[in-house]
């Protein structure tokens, strides 16, 4: 747990606040930031603060919720109010914009560049995309929890329920993380904390967003852990880490997350680390317990399999920005954009004969360095149809919908029509 | 491809088993089986897949065919050659038969070699060429991976997941092996790049003639590549069949439960059967039959005996009471 962790920081004379968690280098991109980092509250494990970046404004008028509406508001007004059209009641979750950069030798990277979408209650959006392409910076911008240094966001608009959270002080982002924006992590293995049992971690979620007696946490952490299916709830929260399987280290973090009843869940590829059987237990659980509390899911995955099994609508990431944004069936059935055509492809399929060939159609080459991007858009290297004005002009996300799909899906390819 | 019925690996009744010790001084008690009593061949030319979940023992049973691991007992054979009972020296150079490919493209490298000096270094301990004629061979296999000869100069954290992986490979293939165990070869990459590695392996082993044990727990990249497929459960095979067969008429219910839990690409072809269970401990197998307490059609026979492998149709065994019934002949697969 300690590794990377800047040991010399109680000695030295230059510390500063936000610095004792250990800070990615900017080429260290294959790390995630420790559910310590995530959850930023516990006392027990030391309190860190997020500084607040300078482009930031701080607004003393936090218009969430307090502690005492918590729970059971999020169930009630599930169902109703998601109504196909777009109705004048702004969604869920609204990020428009939205830009995060790291700081790297080379210059800024934008890991995340002007992506815009929404979610609404009840709803799941799968964002997804290769490793790199800024799918996870984007889960933890709406958190606010890009590690900074280096990463900063430098703008955009991230709204919850109409509440600015790119204006709140760090004060009240904390009552939001964890309560109403929940984050579950890939890694069930290292986003627990060892040293205590996984009940008391639980419990602690609970605790410090509701102002319950730690009898009353206890309980609620136990009825949280039969609702996610694990054996023997009184058991298991007595239990360590190490002595639960990954599918049910993985269910602990859903109870976690979903402890306090959030309106939004992002769940950052939950299943990756499992296997196909656990996984298909994890998915219906999740998709189980959003019909329940009606809760918006934004799912970080790279595997179209799970995609077209819980998603709604489907936003395609590439080099940092929103390439392609459809509902499922219609990305499935016709993808407008090349680098989804790739996506689709490279999945192996059922072979049909026995003589058959076995070539996959993969995307040649390798995503682009964020910090080096080319002019135009940022995949024509491995695009089959590129043509001249793609290395001139980047396309913009524009209405890519013919027929009955107009207006529903937007690509960002000059040639869509052509796919 | 070669004659399909020519034998180059014949396992028969593998076994490996890790001692669980107590304490530092006393003496074990269980044991861990990780591979327990497998048989299985593989011919020349042929990509066997292996797959199950994780801790079934697929990562120990290829490391232990190449003697990476000492086994407990049984007997490996290569080209007719024991391996298990091989003195060390000629154990070597047998080495330069088979190769294994590492899941990990991030850890299998040395940080503090170059990708040029891993591949050669093969080369080097068998004794082959002179330095001149190392560099070329090296330059040759980078091309034949899809890297620049010009690569071999740069450092693991120089390249990408998928080139790592590239470098893995040409240093796999430095000594021109007959036989490779890629061990979760794509695992660790991404869809597109998973499909550039596993056409260079395909493409590999048309050029080649390379037979593959393709050791992985997802069920889609096995099809593709595998000519047959063995799933394994809690350190036992029990079904190995023509990859055709088996995906389209799977007759283990373990099988079934596997092929069951994947999601399908397809948004209008939703829900799943229920899966039930967590893989049991392998330090405290369930007796009889491994699979009775998460499978749905298990009957008294499955709780005490362990069930054997019975060839159900040509090719296609399967190790389970439900087909034990229909034919009594026990083969060896």
């Amino acid at each position: 747990m300690a590794a990377g962790f800047v040991h010399y920081f109680s000695r030295c004379p230059k510390k500063r606040q936000g610095r004792r968690e250990d800070v990615p280098l900017p080429h260290d991109s294959k790390r995630k930031p420790s559910v310590r980092q995530a959850e930023g509250r516990s006392v027990r494990r030391g309190i860190y603060v997020f500084p607040v970046s300078a482009t930031m404004r701080p607004i003393a008028v936090p218009t969430g919720r307090t502690e005492g509406q918590v729970s059971g508001s999020s169930e009630g007004k599930i169902e109703g109010s998601m109504t196909e059209a777009r109705s004048a009641k702004p969604a869920l979750l609204e990020v428009q914009e939205l830009k995060t950069g790291f700081q790297t030798e080379r210059g800024w990277a934008w890991a995340v560049n002007g992506v815009s979408f929404s979610i609404e209650r009840g709803k799941t959006l799968c964002l997804v995309g290769e490793s790199g392409c800024g799918k996870t910076v984007t889960g933890l911008s709406i958190l606010r929890l890009v590690p900074s240094p280096p990463g900063r966001i430098v703008s955009g608009r991230i709204r919850l329920d109409g509440t600015e959270l790119l204006d709140l002080p760090e004060k009240d982002m904390r009552r939001i993380r964890g309560n109403r924006i929940s984050m579950i992590f890939q890694e069930p293995m290292t986003s627990l904390n060892p040293v205590f049992t996984v009940g008391s971690q639980v419990e602690e979620a609970i605790r410090l967003h509701q102002k319950v007696s730690r009898g009353e946490a206890r309980k609620r952490a136990i009825e949280m852990f039969g609702r996610v299916g694990l054996p023997s709830p009184e058991q298991t929260i007595r239990d360590y880490p190490n002595q639960l399987s990954g599918g049910m280290r993985q269910r602990v973090m859903i109870a976690m997350a979903l402890s306090c009843h959030p309106d939004v869940l992002i769940a950052d590829e939950p299943t990756t680390a499992l296997d196909v059987t656990i996984q298909a237990q994890i998915l219906d659980l999740m998709s189980a317990l959003q019909k329940q509390m009606g809760m918006a899911i934004l799912f970080i995955t790279h595997d179209l399999g799970i995609v077209a099994q819980i998603a709604d609508e489907v936003a395609i990431m590439y080099a940092g920005k929103i390439v392609e944004h459809a509902p499922v069936v219609d990305l499935y059935d016709r993808p407008r954009h090349p680098y989804t055509v790739g996506l689709l492809r490279s999945v192996p399929k059922p072979r049909l004969g026995e003589g058959e060939r076995r070539r996959l159609d993969a995307i040649p080459g390798a995503v682009p360095d964020l910090a080096r991007l080319p002019a135009g858009c940022s995949y024509q290297d491995r695009c089959p149809w590129v043509f001249e004005k793609c290395r001139r002009e980047e396309p913009p996300l524009l209405a890519a919908g013919q027929g009955t799909a107009a207006g529903r899906r937007r690509s960002a390819c000059w040639r869509w029509e052509d796919l | 491809m070669s004659d399909p019925t020519e034998v180059l690996v014949e396992v028969r009744d593998l076994k490996k088993h890790f001692p669980a010790r107590a304490g530092l001084f006393r003496k074990p008690r269980r044991y861990l089986k990780a591979v327990d009593g497998v048989s299985f061949v593989i011919r020349k030319g042929e990509t066997l897949g292996l797959v199950g979940e994780s801790g079934c023992g697929k990562t120990t049973l290829g490391r232990t065919l190449l003697r990476l691991v000492e086994p407990t007992s049984g007997s490996v054979r290569f080209e007719g050659v024991e391996i298990t009972s091989l003195p060390r020296a000629e154990l070597r150079k047998m080495r330069r038969q088979m190769q294994m490919i590492f899941q990990d493209p991030y850890s299998s490298l040395n940080p503090r070699m170059t990708a040029g000096a891993m591949i050669e270094e093969g080369l080097i301990v068998h004794g082959q060429g002179n330095k001149r004629e190392r560099k070329e061979r090296v330059a040759e296999l980078l091309h034949l991976v899809g890297l620049s000869p010009r690569d071999a100069g740069k450092y693991p954290h120089e390249f990408s997941g998928g080139q790592r992986q590239r470098v893995g490979i040409a240093r796999a293939l430095a000594l021109v092996p007959k036989w490779i165990v890629a061990d979760e070869p794509v695992s660790a990459l991404d869809v597109s790049i998973q499909a550039q590695i596993l056409n260079l392996l395909v493409e590999l082993q048309e050029s080649f003639g390379l037979t593959y044990l393709f050791i992985s727990h997802d069920l889609r990249v096995v099809e593709h590549v595998s000519d047959r497929v063995a799933v394994m459960y809690l350190g036992r095979i029990v079904e190995l069949a023509r990859s055709q067969a088996l995906y389209a008429r799977p007759r283990h219910p373990y099988t079934q439960m596997l092929l069951a839990s994947l999601p399908l690409p397809d948004p209008r072809r939703r829900g799943r059967p229920a899966v039930v269970g967590d893989v049991p401990s392998a330090l405290s197998p369930p007796a009889g039959c491994p699979f009775h307490p998460r499978c749905s059609s298990s009957m008294e026979t499955c709780r005490e005996v362990s069930p054997e492998m019975v060839e159900v149709e040509p090719d296609h065994f399967v190790a389970c009471h439900l087909h034990a019934r229909e034919q009594q002949r026990p083969g060896s697969p």
